[in-house]
């Protein structure tokens, strides 16, 4: 690869921010008790969150800011990989649960005898890693299957995206659809042997999600660089266009479609042990939406963007929440109309958007004298 | 009254019939708290009164029904006037019996019912006294049923084949669980092929055949009433999304104003002339067009600060309004708390209108009126206005419709309105059937895009269908899958759907290549 200017500045802005996740987990090991510089566990795994909040971002901005699909089911990609992983993390509490049982607790409630069949294989790591993309992959590809093949996009796309996730979403929130109902899974207690509430664990989590973070970044850019990625952003500027250059539109969008599905599958994955717990609201149409405003605020089509935008929206909604609990709804809806009016490039944006401006009066200066 | 509590022996049991002759509900009540030890006579200056305690912790005077004001020491003298035992029994039947007597057919009927479902002796006089002056067909006919099933029980075996018959040609789905216990007494003693066991086994047949036409019309008439409310609100949304291309994630608020104004205007009349009052029949009738007004109002003054920048920018209307969704929730709940608010149906709203021994409540008949009066103002509006015309034409082509000297953004502000307004119509009539919460125009909002979607986008008519059609496959599916899978299930047949007609019903067939 040639090294030319540009890439020379991504790939240092990728290694400055490789360096600033790795000092969290640092800091959390060898820094201080206390004072500025120390960083508690809790921290640690609060931003290990941000950080899975920051891959879901760039999940769906690889199908909304590159390809120009607005899809509104990516939490429910998101939570489908934190399901099979929460399988898993339930078989390993083993019995040590309120109820002393092999079984996970709200299977003894609800009264099974032995474990369902397809939750023998959650017994396995392996098997479960595999799942937490498959399983997302799966869902996506025979969704997008249906709707790419019926040419179905723009705004009909969102809204069957939308549905999809009510109609599953209503799903989980069954009792006898042995996920465990409205409670999800929760009460974790091991992963790979080791206990989930350890320092260590916590870091080594915080470190997973930040290699997925940098991992999935290198998969944009190296997508973006390629053949495939080219034609991906050509059927969002014009899908016809490409229809008639002689690509199939809909293969590449369905690859595309499946990536980003097993990104947000993976994500997932590593929210759950973080946060300790999954249910079926983790996939609520809401949640989606959420996170189509993060990717605006941060910039759609955009490679940092998103990340910045999951992590600064999460971070004030914690602020609002603790500082307005009343009025934070009011807030973070209002701050979207404003995003959506007066940034229309985000955050990362900014910058260009008061350069344009300020040419643009220096342009009108010089017309008038 | 007073005479009679005050009374004694004898003449207080000649008394209570006396009274009881008059039908009037109160003296129900009075008996019951007679009966109960809740009446007392307090000595006060102006002579003796009765006064009764009332469950509000209020003296309330028998007579008149007004709350008097006790001290405590006045409290202290109150004594409790007890009912001799032999009045108490006889005022037991006769309270029971009184619903018979009552004003309100629907009162007659439900106590007629009541009295046979018991099963009881002592009830069969009383039925058999108020058969022969019964005006009404209906109630004649609901006692005449009870009558039927109580001597299912009581009779002699003459009598029950008779009553087996009676009941086999009415039909009655009530008595098929008596008729079930007759037919299992009849075979404990060894009767199973007697006449009477026959009949029975022959009514329950009929009784069956009878219960699947009910169920497959109650299944009929809810699917069209679903349908109805879908109808209504998705009809503003067809307007919002379908004609203008904006994608109102708020629409579902504005269902929730709809429901909201109803409940001020309630509560409004409720204190201004009170409850049970003849005024407080009319609130919903000035609710309905003032929620079209209210979130019109609001409707469009969305679109002169917001909306108007976002036309063409579908996706980005989607993140907007989603935003002022977010707002107008949390606006609710600040105003009117995070739970859910009570919305009396008014009297003339109350009841079932039963046609042929199927019964259909009268809100939801009520509902399929107002679709259908939305459906048909709105396409008049459309069709037969000049504001219609100008609509149609801006929806086509904006800049051309602007540049044959149509006022745009006039015609904009005022299609945005109308949609909102029909959302809050929706809101207003889905007070009467359901909750009215923050959250409730959540519920209809997927469905909604789904009939949008599903009867082909701007088409009026295909949204009116497909609203049919998805309450229609809603309530087919629900007796065997259950509300959750039948939801789901209608889900995925829409899928499936569009991968038949991937345009909708009745696609817009058009040039333009990004249509």
């Amino acid at each position: 690869m040639i090294l030319s200017a540009e890439n020379k500045k991504e790939i240092g802005i990728f290694c400055l921010v490789a360096g600033l996740l790795m000092l969290i987990p640092s800091l959390n090991a060898w820094g201080p008790d206390s004072g500025f510089l120390s960083m508690s566990s809790f921290q640690v795994s609060l931003w290990g969150k941000y950080l899975t909040y920051a891959i879901l971002a760039m999940s769906l901005n690889l199908l909304w800011g590159y390809t120009g699909l607005l899809c509104l089911c990516q939490s429910l990609f998101f939570a489908l990989g934190g399901y099979a992983m929460g399988m898993y993390l339930m078989l390993m509490i083993g019995e040590r649960g309120a109820y002393k049982s092999p079984l996970p607790d709200f299977m003894v409630f609800l009264g099974y005898q032995e474990l369902p069949i397809h939750w023998q294989p959650f017994y396995s790591f392996w098997f479960t890693a595999g799942a937490v993309l498959w399983v997302p992959g799966l869902v996506a590809m025979i969704f997008g299957f249906l709707a790419f093949r019926s040419r179905i996009k723009g705004v009909y796309f969102s809204i069957l995206t939308q549905a999809l996730t009510y109609a599953v979403c209503l799903l989980f929130f069954r009792n006898d659809f042995t996920f465990g109902g409205n409670n999800g899974f929760t009460d974790f207690k091991d992963i790979l042997g080791a206990s989930i509430n350890d320092a260590s664990t916590t870091r080594w989590l915080y470190i997973a999600s930040a290699l997925l973070l940098l991992i999935t970044y290198l998969i944009t850019s190296g997508l973006l660089a390629s053949k495939l990625g080219k034609v991906q952003q050509a059927i969002r500027d014009s899908e016809n266009r490409v229809l008639f250059s002689g690509y199939s539109t809909t293969s590449f969008k369905l690859v595309i479609f499946v990536l980003s599905a097993m990104i947000a599958g993976a994500a997932g994955a590593l929210y759950v042990p973080q946060v300790g717990g999954i249910n079926p609201s983790a996939m609520e149409a809401a949640k989606s939406l959420e996170v189509v405003v993060w990717v605006a605020v941060g910039g759609r089509g955009t490679k940092w963007g998103p990340v910045i935008g999951a992590i600064l929206v999460n971070l004030f909604k914690s602020y609002t929440t603790q500082a307005f609990p009343d009025y934070w709804l009011i807030i973070m809806g209002g701050m979207f109309v404003c995003v959506v009016l007066f940034m229309p490039d985000g955050i990362v944006g900014i910058y260009q958007q008061i350069k344009s401006k300020i040419a643009q009066q220096r342009s009108l200066q010089t017309t008038e004298a | 009254m007073s005479e009679l509590i005050l009374a004694t022996g004898d003449e207080q049991a000649a008394l209570i019939e006396e009274i009881a002759n008059y039908g009037d509900p109160v003296i129900a009540e009075i008996y019951e708290a007679w009966r109960t030890g809740g009446v007392y006579t307090f000595e006060s200056d102006t002579g003796l009164q009765l006064l009764q305690f009332t469950e509000l912790q209020e003296w309330v005077l028998v007579s008149t029904g007004e709350v008097v004001p006790l001290s405590e020491a006045d409290a202290d003298r109150v004594e409790k006037e007890r009912a001799s035992r032999s009045v108490r029994k006889s005022m037991k039947s006769i309270i029971d019996t009184l619903g018979l007597k009552a004003e309100d057919a629907n009162v007659r009927i439900d106590s007629a019912i009541k009295m046979g479902r018991s099963q009881k002796m002592e009830f069969v006089p009383a039925l058999e006294a108020r058969l022969l002056v019964e005006p009404s067909k209906e109630v004649k006919q609901a006692i005449e049923e009870a009558l039927a099933i109580s001597l299912l029980e009581n009779g002699d075996a003459e009598q029950k084949l008779a009553a087996v018959k009676d009941l086999t040609k009415m039909k009655s789905i009530a008595a098929r669980g008596f008729i079930e216990k007759v037919l299992q007494a009849e075979r404990d003693a060894a009767r199973a092929q007697g006449p009477l066991a026959l009949a029975s086994a022959n009514a329950l047949l009929v009784i069956e055949e009878h219960v699947k036409i009910m169920e497959f019309l109650g299944s009929f008439f809810r699917g069209f009433s679903t349908g109805s409310v879908l109808l209504i609100v998705s009809f503003g949304l067809a307007i919002t999304f379908g004609l203008m291309g904006i994608i109102n994630m708020a629409h579902g608020e504005f269902v929730a104003i709809g429901g909201y104004t109803t409940y001020m205007v309630q509560t409004f009349f409720m204190n201004q002339w009170g409850l049970s009052s003849e005024a407080f029949g009319w609130y919903f009738v000035v609710s309905l067009p003032l929620s079209f007004l209210m979130a019109a109002g609001i409707g469009l003054l969305l679109e002169k600060t917001i909306i108007r920048f976002l036309y063409r920018r579908p996706l980005e209307s989607l993140l907007c309004t989603w935003g002022i969704s977010m707002v107008m929730q949390q606006g609710f709940r600040l105003i009117f708390g995070a739970a859910n608010v009570q919305v009396n149906n008014p009297t003339w709203l109350m009841g079932n209108l039963s046609v042929g021994g199927f019964s259909m409540s009268y809100t939801r008949l009520f509902i399929m009126f107002v679709a259908l009066l939305v459906v048909l103002l709105t396409w008049l509006l459309l069709r037969k206005t000049n504001l219609g015309l100008h609509i149609r034409a801006v929806m086509q082509n904006r800049s051309m419709a602007s540049s044959l000297g149509i006022p745009v953004a006039r015609v904009n502000s005022m299609t945005f309105a109308l949609g909102c307004g029909l959302a809050a119509l929706g809101g207003s009539v889905l007070s009467q059937i359901g909750n009215v919460g923050p959250l409730m125009g959540q519920q209809y909002i997927v469905d909604s895009f789904m009939v949008v979607v599903i009867g082909s986008v701007g088409n009026l008519l295909g949204a009116g269908i497909s609203a049919m059609g998805i309450g229609f496959v809603d309530q087919l599916l629900q007796p065997s899958l259950g509300p959750v899978m039948g939801k789901i299930t209608v889900f995925f047949v829409i899928i499936l759907f569009l991968q038949w007609r991937p345009g909708g019903l009745f696609p817009t067939r058009s040039r333009s290549l990004d249509d």
